[in-house]
């Protein structure tokens, strides 16, 4: 059966105006009873589009206004809350000065009109492998801290993913806020998206990579990898091979080879084959990783 | 009188050629244009299609009584309610049903609808129909198609052969044996779609009084025609209303869809109005497409360029039906003798089904294909044989007048001052200064290409218009000419207020309504400012001599020496006698008891004979020139390449409305551009993948150069004022300069479309891996 | 699925809708307040022609329950004008012709503004990012790029 549809399904609208009670509905636990959602970009499209089962009631989060807001201190890092539009993040000074891959993302996700309704938790939730925030969050280190009526947990944005559209979050779960560490000396950004269009595409390859790079050395690197596999992933061989080595071209395009190993594209998409996607994420990482280098 | 205007003063014409605003700018930008999902009837039910999820099956059953039994549904119709009604080009090949028959053919081939009071509701009974299909093998290549053995798309059709096509003048081997040089290539092009942003809507009618329908359609009349057809009416009760339309670009909307019928027939057996809008991945799965095809061209050259023969054969996946496929691929051919001297040209084109969606039209129609092939071929062997690009189309360029070996007539040729232009720009001279040092580097291409005005079908060419003047000395223009975004209202509007002396706003355009509008073919083949131009020139003329006898009789003077201009009538030569055009229209109104002002033409071009069959004779009224410089740039890494700069210099015979002119060169432009690097549906297995805009990836803002557009003015001694098409020709010239300027910076030839970033690197990969090798051999 | 009301404020006009939780901010502009001036062109967030200025910011209307907009502002093209006279953005779009067939053309108009009311004199290059959100096939962009700038141009000149 094919049907374009136009309208969405019948579904109930809630608006809870406190935390808690958003996680005392949740913990009801029937399935596809609630659905939560903060800028609904996405999930507004999945349900029109039947992608997914309709819920019950949607709850949508906008009414906890405490969860709307960047939170920077050099000695404790970034926090952003859920509600956090992308457009936010983008526009944040200290995101853009201290984490730029993030901010560089926040810009690179569809358009405008999108950038002020989805937020970066909504971005990462919906857990497409071409994410555009995605990785920074793997490149910059961020913890995504979750709620349930029981309690609290921090998850290694690395262990966030399990596979396409999924991620460990429960269904009485709920993601309260995003958490980077600090910046450190020396350390740097950046994302560079590869796609066809100057907007709106999906990325190709997406490539963001942080590093600390002091006296010609790289102390620590960290890369994170979207479009070139099922889930965001990051590449421990690529980082290994470049933690303490010296900033040369040489190690660069060593890593970024490593790198593109370790990158697992599907085969055949209808964007692009395996084989030039390989070939992109060494373009990119060697890119990303030269532009730091500086 | 005479069929120009008699000119008066210097500043004549007062309005062709001059850059006013559209006519239609004011409702568009305010929100009060009205477009065919806009319009609402009282007591209107909703539609919604359900479709096939298999690209062909049998269908073994239908039960719609659980839809039925929902509240709130009032009806729904199956293919058994059209009763074998079928339509399509031609009489032997109408072989669509507005639901599918007994068989999908297609993924997403409309099976049944539903009417229900809200749209809600109907699209959840859709998922309430029970159909059982059976499966059958699919068939997804059009080459593999004409194997014998292959899945058959139309039991009748074997090998599933749509429409084959032959051209055969001069004499090609002889031609190929005095070559210096002969290539064969392989071009193919890509699965694109016209990409309108309104998607297909309608509000349906049916009473005792016939169908009334306002539907988004390019060309009205098709529909109008189809539905009495299907609904057994005569012509006089089907009235289509055309509102404003969100762009055509042909195919879907110069067609009927399923939804017209089916909101037709839900509206008879509902006796309640049915309104029905698709959505864009409903577009972008099962409307019509440009067809992807095949071409094999080969071509003779002599050391100086001299193309000596061009021998083409197409094979064309023309999808499910045959639409209008057949004229498809008669464009395929007949063009390609222009715009380079052609002694020898022979052309064999095949239009297979496959369990595709359905070919059809789309700007450029069928000529892009050949002509990209034989553009980028010249090219090629004029860089085999060191010559010029320039240097190579220069040889070859035709001149007026010139008649072409399969008999068409230019009368007036811009392509050499086109060529000209192009490469006296300083991004010819200096590209090879202007290359870049890697990873981005800029390349440069250019192309000379033609295309017809005018379209002419088959002889039969009905376009007419009525001007009838109000006792303000205000004017109704009636045209069965439509505008889908191009326009042709402004122009017309011109044409008609330039003939009365009289200013834009003193003219309105009535859209089409076919139960007051006079027939006209349509929006399509760039025909309407050319043909209905002409009709409506002609109208205007005649209200002016019926105005010119009352002065005439006013002032006891010769009608002939009465002018018109400035909204003010006066006798030639005799300043003193003159009045304005407004106390004129009342003396003739009131002249006698029931005098009416009323003016009607029609376009007299069409008549002359051409054979279909054999692809002689002229296609269109006349012919465009399109000479293009484009600049890119290429990534070498990743393949990516962004257009920077258009050059298009375009012979359009003389811009009316000079702003449209532009416009729709950049707009056409645009869509090649597409064509060149980015569109392509990608299909599994009869599915297409990529059927959201995201995915389907047309140019955005992003994506678009710098224009830089030079007319050149010819005259043609056809069309108003000297006018030939300004719709179609960039759109046929940009994807070979595109290919060409990738040349230019990968040392590659492309020869698919689109020219894609994987494409490239693989391409500049397998390039350099087989330079290696070469190193090492002669090591 | 009962309806629920809501309280907004369109383009000036306080206006109380009741209509199902599940119809979206388009579909009840377009149908329960008649403002057709915002087009449905994609239904997912792809092509801007549904855009409307909600509570100051710049949205694709068609991927937002209008239930999410109770109690807040919304600007529609319909809201641009002052009475007979366009807004200068408007009247750029005319004198330049910045359309064809006018599809795209109200969430053009929209975008602009947004564009101009935070950057009043955007390079070429910021206004080809501005719109990047707003599809048209038609135009091939270039002269709504010129819209673009005839109108920063004018209503800089008022600004002074
Ligand atoms: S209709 Fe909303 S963005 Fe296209
Ligand atoms: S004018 Fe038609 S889509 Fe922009």
């Amino acid at each position: 059966m094919v049907v374009f549809y136009r309208r969405m399904p019948r579904f109930e609208y809630l608006k809870p105006q406190r935390f808690e009670d958003v996680l005392e509905l949740l913990a009801d636990g029937t399935p596809n009873r609630y659905r939560v959602f903060a800028g609904g970009t996405d999930l507004m499209d999945q349900l029109k589009q039947r992608k997914i089962d309709v819920p019950e009631t949607v709850i949508d989060l906008k009414g906890l206004a405490e969860l709307d807001f960047i939170d920077f201190d050099k000695s404790s890092g970034l926090r952003i809350g859920a509600l956090t539009t992308v457009t936010d993040v983008a526009n944040s000074p200290e995101i853009d000065q201290h984490y730029s891959a993030l901010a560089q993302g926040a810009r690179e996700i569809a358009s405008i009109q999108i950038q002020n309704r989805a937020t970066i938790t909504g971005n990462i939730c919906n857990a497409v492998s071409s994410a555009d925030s995605a990785p920074p969050l793997l490149a910059l280190g961020a913890e995504v801290v979750c709620a349930t009526g029981k309690g609290e947990r921090s998850i290694k944005i690395e262990d966030f993913f399990t596979g396409p559209g999924e991620t460990v979050l429960q269904p009485d779960e709920l993601v309260k806020e995003i958490k980077l560490p600090p910046p450190t000396k020396g350390s740097n950004s950046v994302y560079l998206k590869l796609a066809p269009r100057g907007r709106m595409d999906l990325a190709w390859i997406g490539v963001a990579v942080w590093a600390e790079i002091s006296a010609g050395k790289f102390t620590e690197v960290r890369i994170g990898l979207g479009a070139a596999a099922p889930t965001p992933i990051r590449t421990p061989k690529a980082e290994a091979a470049l933690r303490g080595a010296e900033v040369s071209q040489k190690n660069i395009e060593a890593a970024a080879a490593l790198a593109s190993g370790e990158a697992k594209p599907r085969e055949n998409s209808f964007r692009a084959g395996g084989e030039y996607r390989h070939m992109m994420v060494e373009v990119l990482v060697k890119r990303a990783l030269t532009q730091l280098a500086g | 009188m005479s069929d120009q205007p008699a000119k008066i003063g210097d500043n004549w014409p007062n309005l062709i050629g001059k850059r006013l605003p559209r006519v239609d700018a004011v409702e568009k930008v305010n929100g009060d244009a009205k477009y065919a999902g806009d319009f609402n009837m009282a007591g209107q039910l909703w539609m919604k299609i359900l479709r096939s999820p298999h690209a062909h099956a049998k269908i073994i059953s239908i039960d719609a009584s659980k839809a039925l039994d929902m509240p709130g549904v009032k009806a729904v119709v199956t293919a058994e309610d059209f009763k074998g009604w079928s339509w399509g080009w031609g009489p032997q090949t109408r072989d669509e049903t507005p639901l599918a028959e007994g068989k999908v053919r297609y993924f997403a081939e409309a099976v049944a609808a539903v009417a229900a009071e809200d749209e809600e509701t109907a699209e959840e009974a859709c998922a309430l129909i029970d159909v059982v299909y059976e499966e059958l093998p699919g068939i997804f290549d059009a080459e593999e198609a004409m194997q014998d053995g292959a899945p058959q798309v139309h039991d009748y059709v074997e090998n599933n052969q749509s429409w084959d096509f032959h051209m055969d003048y001069g004499d090609v081997e002889k031609g190929f044996a005095e070559a210096d040089l002969v290539r064969e290539d392989r071009f193919e092009t890509g699965r694109t779609l016209t990409g309108f942003l309104e998607p297909p809507a309608a509000v349906a009618q049916y009473d005792t009084a016939g169908i009334t329908i306002y539907a988004a359609k390019q060309s009205p009349y098709f529909i109008y025609r189809q539905l009495a057809s299907c609904f057994k009416l005569p012509l006089s009760k089907v009235r289509v209303i055309q509102p404003y339309v969100g762009g055509g670009f042909g195919g879907t909307k110069n067609d009927s869809t399923a939804g017209d019928f089916c909101a037709v027939m839900l509206a008879k057996k509902t006796k309640r109005p049915v309104k029905f809008v698709y959505n864009m991945e409903e577009v972008l799965t099962t409307c019509r497409r440009r067809h992807n095809m095949i071409v094999d061209c080969k071509m003779g050259m002599k050391k100086d360029g001299t193309i000596t023969a061009v021998q083409t054969k197409v094979i064309a996946d023309g999808g499910a039906y045959t639409a209008i496929g057949p004229l498809t691929m008669y464009l395929t051919g007949i063009m390609t003798t222009l715009p380079y001297k052609l002694d020898n040209y022979k052309h064999d084109a095949y239009r297979i089904f496959t369990n595709h969606p359905v070919s059809a039209a789309m700007r450029g129609h069928g000529v892009t294909h050949t002509r990209f092939a034989a553009e980028i071929q010249m090219e090629k062997m004029a860089d085999e044989l060191g010559i010029d690009p320039v240097e190579v189309r220069m040889k070859n360029a035709i001149e007026a007048p010139h008649e072409t070996i399969n008999g068409i007539t230019v009368d007036t040729c811009g392509l050499k001052e086109g060529l000209e232009i192009v490469s006296s720009s300083t991004a010819w001279k200096d590209k090879d200064k202007n290359k870049k040092d890697g990873p981005v580097v800029r390349g440069v291409g250019i192309s000379g290409t033609s295309h017809l005005g005018g379209a002419r079908q088959r002889g039969h060419q009905s376009c007419a218009a009525i001007v009838r003047l109000c006792e303000d000395g205000t004017v109704n223009y009636l045209t069965g000419a439509s505008d889908a975004g191009q326009g042709s209202d402004t122009v017309l509007v011109q044409l008609v207020a330039e003939e009365l002396g009289l200013t834009m706003e003193d003219v309105t355009i009535q859209r089409v309504d076919t139960a007051v509008t006079p027939v006209d073919n349509g929006s399509y083949g760039s025909r309407v400012t050319i043909l209905a131009g002409q009709a409506a020139q002609k109208a205007a003329q005649e209200v002016k001599r019926q105005l010119a006898e009352a002065a005439a009789k006013v002032w006891q003077v010769d009608a002939e020496k009465i002018l018109f201009n400035d909204r003010t009538v006066f006798v030639d030569g005799d300043p003193d006698k003159s009045m304005p055009f407004r106390k004129l229209t009342q003396i003739a109104c009131y002249s006698e008891s029931g005098a009416v002002i009323m003016g009607k033409g029609y376009s007299e071009y069409g008549i002359e004979k051409m054979d279909f069959e054999k692809g002689y004779g002229n296609p269109g009224v006349n012919y465009s020139f399109t000479s293009q410089l484009s600049a890119v740039d290429v990534d070498l890494e990743t393949g990516m390449v962004k257009a920077k700069d258009f050059l298009i210099a375009h012979d359009c015979g003389r811009p009316l409305h000079p702003v449209n002119v532009e416009a729709q060169t950049q707009g056409a432009a645009s869509q090649g551009l597409g064509q060149a690097l980015y569109e392509n549906f990608k299909m599994h297995e009869g599915r297409t993948m990529n059927s959201t805009m995201v995915n389907y990836m047309m140019p955005l803002s992003t994506e678009h150069p710098d224009f830089e557009l030079h007319d050149i003015i010819t005259d043609d001694p056809h069309g108003p004022f000297g006018a030939k098409e300004a719709s179609e020709g960039s759109i046929i010239s940009t994807p070979p300069s595109i290919v060409s300027a990738i040349h230019d910076a990968t040392g590659i030839w492309f020869t698919k479309l689109p020219v894609t970033p994987e494409k490239i690197v693989l391409a500049l990969k397998e390039k350099k891996e087989r330079e290696n090798a070469q190193k090492k051999e002669s090591e | 699925m009962d309806k629920i009301t809501c309280n907004f404020v369109v383009n000036g006009s306080a206006e109380e809708v009741s209509f199902p939780p599940n119809r979206t901010l388009l579909h009840m502009l377009r149908e329960d307040l008649l403002f057709h001036g915002v087009r449905e062109g994609c239904s997912h967030g792809e092509c801007g022609s549904c855009n409307v200025i909600l509570d100051g910011k710049l949205v694709n209307a068609c991927l937002i329950l209008a239930a999410e907009a109770d109690g807040l502002e919304i600007l529609t093209v319909e809201g641009m004008a002052d009475g007979e006279d366009l807004h200068p953005i408007q009247q750029a779009f005319v004198d330049e012709s910045g359309m064809q067939c006018g599809a795209c053309t109200t969430g053009m108009i929209l975008s602009t503004k947004n564009l101009l009311d935070a950057n009043p004199d955007p390079s070429r290059e910021e206004i080809k990012d501005a719109l990047a959100g707003n599809f048209c096939r038609c135009t091939g962009y270039a002269k709504i790029f010129e819209s673009v700038e005839a109108a920063a141009e004018t209503m800089k000149g008022g600004q002074q």
